[in-house]
């Protein structure tokens, strides 16, 4: 039996003119997945968010949360929903408590455990006005709001953007917890290294159209290795390169090659080097960025995926 | 005179009672550095800041911008320093171009040509309606907004926060632009990869304190290397971990169960600790690279 998508994005069209909105998006987020949304600013990440929301009615295509039509149902997808806005508007005057007791109204039944253990985990402390809270602390009381009641399913927009490291940190542990518990998670994010980290398909928008689909098991590789190595000498680079043509290898400055080596070549890779002057030995490790800065990129024909599919890139 | 400081803060304090505010912080920035500034939500960044541009009278200590106390001479310090607010509340004008000439306006400044070189470089489409603005865009105006002026000083509050990684590349340009020209930026940031390509300085502040400024060139000219390595089995460990007890490779770790070492040499002899390693039978090994992350984790450890 197919597995039925919580969240159903099929065909989604939002024209706003020169260019803007979404044309013809479909996603599907199942049943215990987390699903990363990406693109550059502008792309159409909010338009569609706010559209699974029901905020916005979509002109053309259909989207369903739980099989529910969500425009028109704002009010029942808000109840079954975790939602993070991309920006947090609190109404003024309202301690963070008070804001935290009006969310609770909307959003279904009060689950008092559940927000101890996020006001726990996110150090939060709601009781002063949120009109005196850092941008940082606000969007750590919409993520505390997003997630208190315990829905099945939530829609995070940026949810990091203004946390602190650490706090980063706490969110991806937490959403990886939560997955584990079966939630239905969607998020979008500029930040790849979070996005590696917890989320098993990644599709990435440009210019409010569909650009790729990635499973994450497609980027993750680990079994190779790369390194930068300085030789004293022009002269003992080339004597490397020429003795060891079995690796691959790019020469970088007169006297830097970059060595690429299977993980399991590791001990071999020390012996042979040992036989040659070299002054560095430079891990570069594998950076998600680089590898989707080549769908950010302007101007760039996308042919899918096949063109960086081959390999990891570094940086 | 070569080290003047365009930024000197003298044991600032703003008490708020609970424990919130800013304590006793100090620190100075140097003409023409980049300046970083980190710490945890609620830390103080911002509080720090809104003292630099006089928004707020400190209630002890003070802090001079070119040498002008700010909150005597915030009027002044407005006008010299590019500022990007950590919360940006515009007015709700039909366009950003209007906002822009607004502001220009206001500052005194004539030649737009600056401002439009930012917004091609940013990618901005200024016409829109400043309320229909993604936050993207919101944070692109402020940054061109700051920028425009050529301003000798910039001090902006987590000026990247919403862009996507080609904008925040593209912002990254502009700051390495106005330091090539000698003039002086403060930021915060809660992104570590940014600071470590543009910072010269990092500014650490926790709870109020400010625990340490970091000299960027502490990590970029270090002179020790770290690698973990890990053994094939427990003989090839222990043979290792006896046979360099001593010496000149610093064994900082040994995990016994997962065979793996974290040994630090340096740089001059990795040569030697490759032709040492060449006799053991190794899985894999890796490079733990220090970082601003890595300090930034140690200081708060050293913290708890």
């Amino acid at each position: 039996m197919e597995e039925e998508a919580i969240i159903d994005v099929e065909h989604l069209t939002k024209d706003y003119g020169h260019g803007r909105g979404v044309f013809d998006v479909t996603i599907h987020v199942h049943k215990g997945e987390c699903f990363g949304y990406l693109g550059p600013n502008g792309a159409g990440k909010s338009t569609t968010i706010r559209h699974i929301m029901g905020f916005s009615k979509p002109q053309k295509g259909s989207i369903k949360v739980f099989g529910i039509e969500s425009f028109g149902h704002t009010d029942e997808i808000l109840g079954k929903v975790g939602y993070l806005p991309g920006e947090v508007a609190l109404p003024s005057g309202l301690t963070g408590w008070e804001f935290l007791h009006m969310m609770q109204g909307l959003r279904g039944p009060a689950n008092d455990a559940m927000l101890k253990r996020l006001l726990e985990t996110f150090e939060l402390d709601p009781s002063g006005s949120t009109k005196r809270m850092s941008l940082g602390v606000k969007r750590k009381l919409a993520v505390v709001a997003a997630f208190m009641n315990d829905p099945e399913v939530l829609v995070l927009d940026e949810p990091t953007s203004g946390l602190d490291p650490l706090m980063q940190r706490r969110f991806i542990d937490f959403v990886l917890e939560e997955k584990a518990r079966g939630k239905t998670i969607l998020i979008s994010s500029h930040i790849f290294s979070e996005v590696d980290a917890m989320c098993d398909t990644i599709t990435i928008i440009k210019d409010g159209i569909h650009v790729s689909t990635i499973k994450a098991s497609d980027f993750k590789n680990s079994d190779s290795k790369r390194f930068l190595v300085s030789f004293t000498t022009t002269a003992e680079k080339e004597r490397f390169i020429r003795e060891n043509q079995n690796y691959k290898t790019t020469s970088k400055t007169p006297t830097d090659l970059e060595l690429d080596f299977p993980k399991a070549s590791s001990s071999e890779v020390i012996s042979t080097l040992a036989h040659y002057d070299f002054t560095k030995f430079n891990e570069i490790q594998f950076s998600l960025e680089s590898y989707f800065m080549t769908f950010y990129k302007e101007n760039k024909a996308f042919g899918g995926l096949e063109g960086i599919k081959g390999g990891a890139t570094h940086e | 005179m070569s080290e003047e400081n365009v930024i000197v803060l003298d044991h600032l304090t703003k008490d708020y009672g609970d424990e919130r505010g800013i304590f006793d912080v100090s620190f100075s920035v140097p003409k023409g550095s980049v300046f970083g500034y980190c710490g945890t939500n609620g830390s103080g960044k911002t509080t720090t800041i809104r003292h630099m541009m006089g928004f707020l009278k400190p209630d002890q200590g003070h802090c001079t911008l070119f040498g002008l106390d700010s909150w005597k001479n915030s009027e002044e310090i407005k006008k010299k320093a590019g500022y990007i607010p950590g919360e940006i509340a515009f007015p709700d004008l039909d366009s950003g171009t209007d906002f822009l000439k607004l502001q220009a306006d206001m500052l005194g400044i004539k030649d737009m040509s600056r401002a439009e070189y930012l917004i091609k470089k940013l990618q901005l489409d200024p016409t829109a309606r400043m309320k229909l603005m993604s936050k993207g865009m919101k944070q692109k105006t402020a940054i061109v907004e700051a920028f425009m002026g050529d301003p000798e000083l910039l001090i902006l509050d987590e000026p990247t926060t919403g862009l996507d990684p080609l904008m925040r590349d593209a912002f990254l340009s502009i700051v390495e632009e106005s330091k090539a020209k000698g003039h002086t930026v403060f930021m915060s940031s809660h992104i570590f990869s940014e600071m470590e390509a543009t910072c010269d300085y990092v500014g650490f502040i926790h709870e109020g304190h400010l625990l340490k400024v970091l000299d960027m060139r502490e990590i970029t000219d270090r002179t020790l290397t770290d690698y973990n390595v890990a053994f094939q089995d427990l003989k090839n460990y222990d043979l290792f971990m006896a046979n360099h007890a001593s010496g000149p490779f610093q064994i900082l770790h040994g995990d016994k169960e997962h065979l793996i070492i974290l040994v630090e040499t340096p740089n001059e002899r990795i040569k030697e600790l490759f032709g040492e390693l060449a006799s053991y039978h190794i899985r894999y090994f890796s490079e733990k690279k220090f970082s601003l992350e890595q300090c930034f984790d140690d200081l708060l450890e050293e913290k708890e």
